[in-house]
């Protein structure tokens, strides 16, 4: 009973590299390293280990053929009915909203442009992350405010006609900002003249007529005083030592650009703006994570490969495409398939003028016609010569 | 003779030319009326016989087949004028817009023409969207107003939704519009996103109108011997007359004014026979006032002819009814009444060796069961066996002849439930006829179909074909479905009963004397050879329940866990086999040491190591073997140790009924004080929440707390001697929240996620006091519902019950969509010989399947391969 | 050849590449990609695609036609490799 040597082990696993994935060969590598220090293991015994590992890994291969996109499909449709359709709920961080359950993944296959509730996770970089107060000032020079949101007053003096906006010096020095900045600010955006008075500020439009002053006021409201677009709210947690900073609304574009923060982790949960900013294979891995934390928060068990799928299939044109009418449904070759699917009289009066031709390559089309389809025990083709039989019978 | 398999290859799409139309027509169409009074179809009117036959019995005029051959013929009517296509009215729009008025041309020089027939051209070879240039091109061409090849000036053309053409302020008729399109080239066409091979753009102008065979509008005769027509038949009529009415007058010189209001007309017409709902169209109606169903609205939607008829089909030799529960036969197996089996066949070739059996089913017929219901000799006769001479068509059968038997004990049908959200909604079970009028299945099949028994019903399929019975037989079988795709874990299993039933065998304590042993056994329908009794007391010998129980497991199992009781367990340190409720499992090479069996064991939908590890291990065949007796004998257990609850469990002493009410009047003095603070305006605001949103959030903490201080409260009264507790704790049935509802306090209700805040202005109900915050009047249900509840608390708690229901009703709509979303979108993917998955073109998804190529059903959770599993096995336990 | 290449990380930039969400995009050469269609017996557009103005395309300079060879980290095997044709967009 020969022990053998923990480098006779790396050895024999190194062969197994290219053979079998990544992962079984590191989870075999890990755990044999610690159990041949307790147990002697021979050179048998690993060698058996080793072909036993194989075989299962053999075994638990996919069978040629196998519909793997409709048991996709329904291992994540299937839990729907399952899960709760209330659309906010306090998760995580407790002050802020996010969408989950049902609606957030449909939300995800349906790669809304815009999600209900974007949601920001900003990590800082190094000493800054750790500093509570530093966080606390990035998270002040990033959230959004508009003059509406530091305003304790308005009015429109239709007889000097100006706007006149009274400032709340609570909120204003909250936000760290001073009227005379906010006035310059105004003028700027708006391109007319602002007159302060201590906390008083009137706004005089271009010219003095009814409707442009009401224009005025309506751009007035929503001019960006400080802060980054679309950052809503923002919040710092502790997490690990660490502050992360987490806001509602979400511009990834910008917020990648400032120098405080850490580029290599930050991320919102937009998967389109990912897309834009990261790129696809950002965006899908991006679905993959979104969808996975929300069966998971759901307490749904669902296979990672079949989120996989779909993640794949919706980036697998170079943008990330909806599940649906729009997007891979509504992009099919097959007209029966698009027909069958949604808007039916559409897609066969364009297929008519334009002359198309139905291959009947894909499943949809071939129950239709009422063949067998092409997959599992379907997708066995075999020609054969007809003639007279011989030999036998 | 068996048909000639044929396959179809492809379907081309194309417009019928007006000379095509008329080709294929076997008659005009020239009267509105369909039947003289003698009830015979007037020749040249709607029914004219060379148009079909739908009556049995008659020979179609045209191919002389019978009714059901004859696929029927198209007629035409001759329109007097010309009238516009409603569906193809946007593309004439772009062809007016993108073309010259005078020479037809694409309004664009000849360079560019050129450059975008390349494109054209270039995307047609490699098989591409050759229409998508031809947006580009309309969008460029309708700016352009005077025309780069004859120097026309151009008129801005405006489309009155639906089918009127305007150029300026003059209306252009559709003869009008037809003469342009005709003067488009063939090649310009390409880039208007038309091919001329098989649609000419002024085809998209109707001059004559094929008119469907009546086997597409069949008559219906009802019983008062009256015919009712088809909705198509009534819309073809107004057009015939209409269309006369409008040749007569123009034959008669008759004012234009009358002519267009009549051409007018007839575009109405046909419009609303190729689609009744188009906007901005009255929809034509019955005399009855109901809406035609024109041809656009037979294809469209859930019960239109693509979704209703093509993608899913009706079916023979299928049986519906109510299911109900049998223990005792198999899961593979099914329970078919007699009834339904005398009426479902399978057909069976006679051969020599089958002759006998064959004959004897013959002559019993179609009354007694195991018979048969006919006879088909090699010829292609039918020998219905209620009127047949039975003995002498039984002395006639040879081999060759194919007899359509009864469904015997033994064959494999396809049995389903709707909704069929997964695969696992259909699967294969072997028949067992049996008395009565119900399906019975194995109650562990439940959750993959996810049936219960008050008043589901469900269909059953009997497949025909030697090749789908045997792929029914090796790819659906219960018993190959146990482990579903969507975790690698068992989806077939134990529920309810069973796991009562294994705890109440398996806990400690449990003692049985040889007659007690063998009864379960029995039961479970093992051959009971008693293991050496683990006790002897006063001579008489004894076996645990788990000595019991291990006679179900094979030989070689180890398996170490912890089972689901342990959870709510505080233990400091576990002290593993000797767990003071037994929570910790051991088995050794197929014996259970110690621990109890409970949802850890073999529960459906769960980690439920036991059965996983069978079915992983041994294979599906020792997992049915498994779950079979496992489920038998643990309702044998239950029925011989008795178990039973009641409201008596939920009872708690008087002490925790005060200590309950403590904490709770202490929460409420607590919300009180809150509620103070926050009139006071001395509330801390959270970082991006109004003050009134920060209080709800704070009393919503408050009382959670007291609610869960309340639960645990009860629950220390509530133990593993409770019978309650027995089903939350071992995952029977219900969860110790149901229990400390019940016993200890209700909670609060909500809707929304927020605290009741609706009903009159700034309260609830009329019993609280307007702007009232405090947890009373805001929906805190401080009673258990063993005590009962007061009736504001009753009302809220409806309140929250409803949000509840409407939550189902609208989540089943929204999932169910969001699913067929789904399969729409994959379907078409399938893992190739390479490992790579593909779509229906050869397009590449994926380079890999999961990435490892590793099925999900085959996994060990998510884990292609447990090495762990695999070391414990080869260096013996105790390794690790 | 991998990724960092043209960005550098500074005031107003950051480099996509290194973002976690990002896996390691590479180009591959005439003949790798020569090997890839052959192994997988596909005509380039049967592959996967990804748009000329991916930022990652643009970040490590891939032109039109070229084929990704993209190493991801993966969930269930530890590591894998994709490819994707560079398009127009």
């Amino acid at each position: 009973m020969d022990r053998i040597s923990p480098e006779t082990i790396e050895s024999e696993i190194r062969k197994l590299r290219g053979e079998l994935p990544k992962r079984i060969v590191d989870d075999l590598r890990s755990s044999l390293l610690k159990v041949a220090k307790n147990v002697t293991l021979t050179r048998d015994k690993l060698d058996k280990i080793i072909k036993m590992v194989k075989k299962a890994y053999v075994d638990a291969l996919v069978e040629p053929g196998e519909p793997v996109g409709t048991v996709a499909a329904q291992s994540i449709g299937e839990p729907g009915t399952q899960m709760t359709l209330r659309t906010f709920h306090y998760a995580g961080v407790a002050e802020l909203n996010v969408t989950l359950g049902l609606p957030r993944l449909i939300e995800i296959l349906d790669a809304r442009r815009a999600p209900a509730a974007a949601l920001m996770e900003i990590h800082l970089k190094g000493e800054l992350s750790k500093d509570r107060e530093k966080a606390r000032e990035f998270a002040r020079k990033i959230e959004m405010v508009t003059l509406e949101d530091v305003v304790s007053q308005t009015e429109t003096d239709l007889i000097n006609m100006e706007f006149v906006v009274t400032l709340d010096r609570d909120r204003i020095k909250r936000k760290g900002l001073v009227p005379s900045e906010i006035a310059s600010k105004l003028s700027e955006n708006l391109k007319s003249e602002v007159i302060t008075h201590g906390y008083k500020l009137r706004i005089k439009p271009g010219t003095p007529t009814l409707p442009d002053l009401r224009r005025l006021a309506m751009k007035a409201k929503e001019v960006q005083l400080s802060g980054v677009k679309g950052i809503n709210r923002v919040v710092i947690k502790a997490e690990g030592g660490k502050y992360v900073v987490y806001t509602e609304g979400s511009n990834l574009a910008e917020i990648l650009k400032m120098p405080e923060v850490d580029s290599t982790r930050t991320t919102t949960n937009d998967i389109r703006e990912i897309e834009k900013v990261l790129g696809i294979e950002a965006a899908r891995n991006a679905i993959i994570k979104e969808a996975v934390n929300t069966l998971e928060e759901q307490g749904l068990d669902v296979d990672v490969r079949h989120v996989m799928l779909v993640a794949d299939i919706m980036t697998a044109s170079g943008e990330v495409q909806q599940i649906g009418r729009h997007g891979i449904s509504g992009g099919k070759a097959s007209v029966l398939a698009r027909a069958s699917f949604e808007v039916t009289t559409k897609h066969l009066l364009e297929a008519c003028i334009r002359g198309e031709r139905d291959r009947l390559k894909g499943i949809i089309e071939n129950v239709i016609a009422g063949q067998p389809i092409p997959l599992g025990t379907g997708s066995v083709e075999l020609e054969m010569a007809r003639g007279e039989r011989v030999g036998r019978g | 003779m068996a048909r000639l398999p044929k396959l179809i290859d492809g379907i081309s799409f194309g417009l019928l030319s007006p000379e095509e139309i008329r080709k294929m027509s076997v008659t005009r169409i020239v009267t509105a009326d369909t039947y003289d009074e003698d009830g015979y179809p007037i020749e040249r009117g709607l029914m004219d016989p060379r148009l079909g036959v739908v009556d049995p019995g008659l020979r179609c005029r045209t191919c002389g087949m019978r009714a059901g051959e004859c696929p029927g013929h198209f007629g035409r009517i001759e329109l007097a004028r010309p009238v516009i296509h409603v569906g193809y009215a946007g593309v004439i729009y772009d062809c007016l817009r993108a073309t010259c008025r005078k020479c037809g041309r694409i309004l664009l020089p000849e360079e560019d023409l050129d450059y975008f027939r390349r494109k054209v051209e270039d995307a047609r070879a490699t098989g591409g969207d050759w229409w998508d240039y031809s947006k580009e091109v309309i969008s460029q061409a309708s700016k352009v107003t005077e025309c780069p090849h004859c120097g026309e000036k151009q008129l801005r053309i405006k489309l009155e939704k639906p089918t009127t053409f305007r150029e300026e302020k003059n209306r252009l008729t559709p003869s009008d519009v037809r003469e342009r399109l005709e003067r488009i080239t063939d090649s310009d066409a390409m880039l208007l996103g038309i091919n001329p091979e098989v649609a000419r753009p002024e085809w998209m102008v109707l001059t004559v109108l094929p008119v469907p065979p009546v086997t597409v509008r069949p008559s219906i005769t009802l019983e008062t011997g009256v015919r009712s027509e088809d909705d198509l038949t009534h819309k073809l009529v107004d057009v015939i007359r209409i269309n006369q009415r409008l040749s007569e007058n123009i034959e008669a010189g008759a004012p234009h004014l009358i002519v267009e209001d009549l051409w007018e007309l007839l575009q109405y017409h046909v419009t609303t026979l190729f689609d009744n709902q188009v906007s901005g169209v009255p929809p034509a109606r019955h005399r009855s006032g109901r809406t035609l169903r024109t041809l656009a609205q037979r294809l469209k939607g859930k019960e239109g002819r693509f979704r209703g008829n093509l993608s899913g089909k009706r079916v023979d030799f299928s049986a519906r009814t109510v299911i109900s529960p049998d223990p005792c036969i198999s899961i593979n197996e099914i329970g078919v009444p007699e009834y339904i089996a005398k009426i479902l066949t399978v057909p069976v070739r006679v051969t020599k060796y089958n002759i006998e059996k064959i004959r004897n089913l013959v002559r019993r017929g179609p009354e007694v069961h195991p018979g048969a219901n006919y006879v088909i000799s090699p010829d292609g006769r039918r020998y219905d066996l209620r009127y047949a001479d039975r003995e002498e068509l039984a002395e006639a059968i040879q081999p060759g002849f194919i007899v359509e038997r009864h469904l015997m004990d033994g064959d494999v049908v396809l049995f389903n439930r709707q909704p069929s959200l997964h695969r696992m909604s259909i699967m294969a079970h072997e028949v067992r006829v049996m008395p009565g009028r119900t399906f019975r299945l194995n109650l562990c099949v439940c959750p993959p179909y996810n049936a219960d028994f008050d008043g589901d019903e469900m269909n059953l399929h009997v497949p025909q074909s030697r090749e789908a019975q045997a792929e029914a037989r090796i790819l659906m079988r219960v018993q190959e479905q146990i482990l579903s795709p969507r975790f690698g874990g068992p989806i077939i299993g134990g529920i309810q009963d069973h796991i009562t039933g294994l705890y109440m065998l398996t806990k400690r304590g449990v003692w049985l004397n040889r007659e007690q042993a063998q009864q379960l056994l029995a039961a479970a329908g093992i051959e009971p050879h008693l293991p050496k009794p683990a006790k002897k007391e006063g001579g008489v010998e004894y076996w645990s329940g788990k000595q019991i129980f291990s006679m179900l497991l094979p030989k070689g199992l180890n398996l170490t866990y912890k089972a689901k009781i342990c959870e709510t367990q505080e233990c400091a340190r576990c002290l593993k086999e000797n767990c003071p409720i037994d929570g910790y499992v051991v088995i050794r090479n197929g014996e259970l040491i110690s621990g109890v069996m409970d949802e850890r064991s073999c529960k459906a939908l769960s980690r439920c190591e036991v059965l996983d590890r069978i079915v992983k291990d041994y294979g599906s065949d020792e997992a049915r073997r498994f779950l079979d007796r496992a489920t038998r004998l643990a309702i044998a257990a239950a029925k011989m140790f008795g178990f039973t609850t009641g409201i008596a469990d939920e009872d708690i002493p008087k002490e925790a009924r005060e200590k309950i009410e403590e904490v709770l009047m202490d929460a409420s003095e607590k919300v009180k004080k809150l509620i103070e603070v926050y009139e006071r305006g001395e509330l801390e605001q959270l970082p991006g929440r109004s003050l009134r949103e920060t209080l709800e959030m704070r009393i919503m903490e408050l009382l959670t707390e007291a609610r869960d201080k309340a639960g645990e409260i009860a629950e220390k009264h509530l133990g593993l001697d409770n019978q309650a507790v027995i089903m939350a704790r071992t995952g029977a049935r219900g969860s110790m929240l149901n229990l400390t509802q019940m016993a200890g306090c209700v909670g609060q209700q909500s809707v929304r996620g927020e605290r009741l805040s609706r009903g009159y202005r700034g309260r609830t109900l009329p019993h609280f006091k307007v702007g009232d915050l405090g947890p009373r009047a805001r929906g805190f249900v401080e009673s258990s519902y063993k005590k009962g509840l007061n009736p504001t608390e009753f009302f809220f708690h409806a309140m929250g019950g409803r949000e509840g229901l409407v939550d189902t009703a609208v989540r089943t709509a929204q999932s169910g969509y969001m699913q067929r979303r789904l399969i729409n979108a994959l379907q078409d993917l399938r893992v190739e010989h390479d490992g790579t998955v593909r779509d229906d073109h050869g397009h590449i998804i994926q380079f890999e399947y999961g990435e490892d190529r590793v099925d999900p059903a085959r996994t060990d959770l998510g884990k292609a391969v447990n090495v762990d599993k695999i070391i414990e096995k080869v260096i013996g336990v105790g390794g690790s | 050849m991998t990724g960092g290449g043209k960005s550098a990380e500074g005031e107003g930039e950051f480099d996509v590449t290194k973002h976690q969400l990002v896996p390691k995009h590479e180009v591959l050469s005439k003949e790798e990609a020569k090997e890839v269609l052959r192994r997988y017996q596909v005509k380039v557009h049967q592959l996967p695609r990804i748009k000329a103005s991916d930022p990652v395309v643009k970040a490590i300079g891939a032109k039109v036609g070229d084929i990704l060879k993209i190493t991801r980290d993966s969930p269930t095997a530890g590591k894998t490799v994709a490819y994707r044709y560079v398009v127009r967009g």
